[in-house]
């Protein structure tokens, strides 16, 4: 895990595997000589050096390039779409965004202090929205403000409890084997937290009372905002604050960013990296069960079998922000939002394809793969060739 | 030797291949000679019959209430078949395609089926029926009403498919017909979650408004797990449609609906919905949003599908402890009982032994006439299609699931 930018990930987070095209011989000289002949010669360099890998992955990243630059130019020069649509997009895309965002940072997390992917992540966030299910009605009846952090308080409860509790008795018992049973534990999680929530509360969807107290509509010159959609960014920016709070300016902080760093060296200087994990699966349930909550009160929807789908995108947002740093999680969360609610509209109209929000999901993960060419430790990930374990 | 043994098992399975290729050859067992196959039903023994249906998600509902159709048709012969009991083999088809075609695979490798009832769900349907086929096994359709299942291109391996649910090439024209001259609306957008069914009776209301004199202004598709519409609602809203046509199931239905009021530029847009919402978890998971949404579906009032299907409605709420929970109860009581008539015209009994010809079993079903069923008389053409659907809109009038009930909530509003 690295809480902004680690020394381990490098500064600038890549140090090129060869010199520079071009290289310092040509330096001095290319300014004498010409910029035309000083190109020619970096190319022929480039050219020299490069394998036909890289010839092909450049043609991949210039045609990508080209292809989403002509889609933008094209939808824009379409002008289907006011300047109130394009901010109502942006709000859509901040507000599954911001889910996106909380889920992804217990991916990440858990990531960071133990190089493990928590495949059942997804359903802990769906516990957390069925924990507070259980209380919604009667808090939801008071109509007060408190009753629903009450509401947002108990799903994060739930969610922390069993994702604290599955660490325990499911992933401990393996995490100094080395192999693959932590990964195939978690995907088995995964289906018994799915099925316990069928049997408990059926396989149709369930709802929320409607909370009167969010139901309104703000104006904001050519947008009008759903309330609940301001309060649901409001309050996943203000958990991401926290969380930032905690790791960067508290002792247990301190001790996760240490564990994460050198688990050995941390217990050799008195870190219990046991219950730094444990906490760390507790506070990684602690957003999901946010997320879960403020899933319901945006989409009013939930169902036992939705945690897979949306905890994919959770994954995908840590992998996008570069799975182990937490801002990257973050960001990546709200990027893959944002993409998802702009995409189809500003890359794919254009083209006059027709129906092209059923290709969602193809740009978002689409977006997850370009990022990847380009830079494939994320956005704010580490450098893949540094070993830290 | 590696390399031998793979490729020896190459050699078997392009043998095997090759074999399952062939036509059947025909099977004689006792008195019937049947090219399809026989399956042979010994004294005492149990008549197999399959299912697939939709029994758990979001859309369970479909399932569950054809299931209870069957289960209300089974009791009305005592569970019993000329002395045989009658076994229903119930699979999860989870309204999805690969949920259709892993249930079919499961039945399929029961030899003793004599047919199988299902799906409820059209994608199912069209991954499902051509595996059961290929075991010569037909299917009486308790609930798809997608077209391409009995159209004339669908292919031979929907040979063995009859439905008595209705088909959406009516459907689409009726709501077509009902936007342009009842609403008035002359332009109109569609959206559907891709699936065979939405996407097919989306095709029938285009070309039906459109004949009508109407236009289609945005034709729109979604996932079918999408959960955030706004986005495709904020695009098809920039075409001002006064009517939007959307053929959803209960989950996407109910966040249309509910984001919909979300979109101002959509405040004045009819929406239209199908079917597969009208039931109770509709109204759990969409709320207050529910309250005014039209849908098309069949008109299953008790006064106007007659006293027999009055009598089915109190034993279903006797049995249950509810009124039915979708539309698709009758059709699956519809759906046994025309199977039985169609074994008791293709069975040949001798010593207290069902010897039941594959081809003849598919043959009498497809010649069903006139069956006196509960949603009408019943006729199936050489293609498979039997019912004889009266349509009706319907609007919510409350969101409480308690409160669902055909007539009040939702109410007509078509007349």
């Amino acid at each position: 895990m690295t809480p902004g930018a680690s020394p381990a990930a490098g500064g600038s987070g890549e140090i090129p595997d060869r010199p520079a095209a071009g290289g310092r011989e040509h330096g001095a000289g290319e300014a004498g000589a010409g910029i035309g002949v000083g190109i020619g010669a970096a190319l022929a360099d480039w050219r020299r050096r490069s394998t036909w890998v890289d010839m092909v992955m450049l043609a991949l990243r210039v045609s990508l390039l080209v292809l989403v630059s002509a889609g933008l130019l094209l939808s824009l020069a379409h002008n289907e779409y006011s300047a109130g649509d394009w901010l109502s997009f942006a709000v859509f895309g901040l507000t599954l965004g911001s889910i996106y965002a909380l889920i992804s940072l217990g991916y990440t997390m858990v990531y960071g202090v133990l190089r493990m992917i928590n495949f059942a992540h997804g359903d802990v966030f769906m516990a957390g929205a069925f924990g507070a299910l259980i209380v919604a009605d009667p808090l939801i009846a008071t109509g007060s403000l408190l009753a629903v952090l009450l509401l947002i308080a108990v799903g994060a409860a739930t969610s922390a409890a069993i994702a604290a509790l599955v660490e325990r008795v499911a992933y401990r018992p393996f995490r100094h084997r080395g192999t693959l049973a932590p990964l195939i534990c978690a995907i088995g999680v995964s289906f018994v937290l799915q099925y316990t929530a069928r049997g408990l509360f059926g396989t149709g969807s369930r709802a929320y009372d409607d909370i009167p107290l969010l139901d309104g509509v703000v104006t904001l010159g050519p947008l009008q905002v759903p309330l609940v959609q301001i309060f649901v960014i409001l309050a996943a920016l203000l958990a991401m604050g926290a969380l930032h709070l905690l790791v960067q300016h508290t002792r247990l902080g301190a001790s996760m960013r240490a564990v994460a760093e050198d688990r050995e060296t941390a217990a050799l200087m008195g870190i219990n990296a046991d219950r730094v994990v444990t906490l760390t699966f507790l506070i990684g349930g602690v957003m999901a069960g946010t997320a879960g909550v403020l899933y319901a009160l945006v989409f009013k929807q939930i169902h036992a079998f939705m945690g897979f789908a949306i905890g994919i995108k959770g994954f995908a947002a840590a992998v996008l922000g570069g799975i182990g740093n937490i801002p990257g999680a973050m960001v990546g969360g709200f990027v893959l939002g944002l993409a998802e609610s702009f995409g189809p509209a500003a890359l794919l109209s254009g083209f006059g394809i027709p129906a092209p929000y059923q290709l969602k999901d193809a740009i978002a993960y689409g977006l997850l793969v370009i990022i990847l060419i380009f830079r494939p430790q994320g956005i704010f990930g580490e450098r893949l060739a540094v070993k830290r374990m | 030797m590696a390399a031998h043994t793979s490729l020896k098992s190459i050699a078997t399975a392009l043998a095997v291949t090759m074999f399952a290729a062939l036509p059947a050859s025909a099977e004689t067992k006792g008195p019937v000679t049947d090219e399809n196959g026989v399956v042979v039903v010994p004294a005492g023994e149990p008549l197999q019959i399959g299912s697939f249906l939709s029994l758990t998600g979001a859309d369970a509902a479909l399932g569950i209430d054809a299931r209870r159709g069957v289960e209300i048709a089974l009791e009305k012969i005592s569970g019993t078949y000329k002395g045989h009991p009658v076994e229903i083999v119930y699979e999860d088809e989870t309204c999805s395609p690969e949920g259709g075609q892993t249930a079919a695979t499961r039945l399929a490798s029961n030899p003793e089926l004599v047919a199988v009832l299902g799906p409820s769900c059209s994608g199912a349907g069209r991954a499902g029926v051509p595996i059961l086929w290929q075991h010569k096994v037909p299917v009486v359709g308790v609930g798809p009403t997608s077209p391409t299942l009995t159209a004339p291109t669908r292919g031979p391996t929907f040979d063995g498919f009859v439905r008595v649910s209705f088909n959406d090439n009516a459907t689409g024209k009726f709501a077509a017909d009902y936007a342009f001259k009842t609403l008035g609306a002359k332009t109109a957008a569609t959206l559907h979650d891709g699936s065979v069914y939405g996407e097919q009776v989306v095709r029938t209301f285009e070309a039906a408004f459109k004949a009508a004199g109407g236009e289609i202004v945005a034709s729109e598709a979604v996932g079918a797990a999408d959960t955030d519409l706004r986005p495709v609602l904020t695009r098809i809203g920039t075409k001002k449609p006064a009517l939007l046509f959307a053929p959803l199931y209960v989950s996407t239905g109910a966040y249309l609906v509910r984001q919909m009021g979300e979109i101002a530029s959509l405040k004045d847009t009819e929406l239209l919905a199908t079917d597969p919402i009208l039931a109770p978890a509709f109204l759990t998971a969409a709320g207050k949003a529910a309250i005014g949404v039209k849908v098309v579906g069949i008109d299953f009032r008790p006064e106007t599908l007659g006293p027999a299907y009055q009598t089915f409605v109190e034993t279903y709420k006797t049995k249950f402890g509810e009124p039915p929970i979708s539309s698709f109860h009758a059709y699956g009581y519809d759906a046994l009982g025309l199977l039985l008539a169609a074994v008791d015209k293709a069975a040949v009994e001798k010593d207290g032994t069902l010897y039941i010809g594959k081809k003849a079993l598919n043959d009498a079903l497809h010649a069903t006439a006139g069956y006196d069923g509960l949603t009408g008389k019943l006729s199936c053409s050489a293609l498979g299609d039997c019912a004889s659907p009266v349509y009706a809109v319907w609007e919510f009038t409350s969101e409480q699931p308690d409160s669902y009930a055909l007539g009040t909530n939702p109410k007509r509003v078509d007349k």
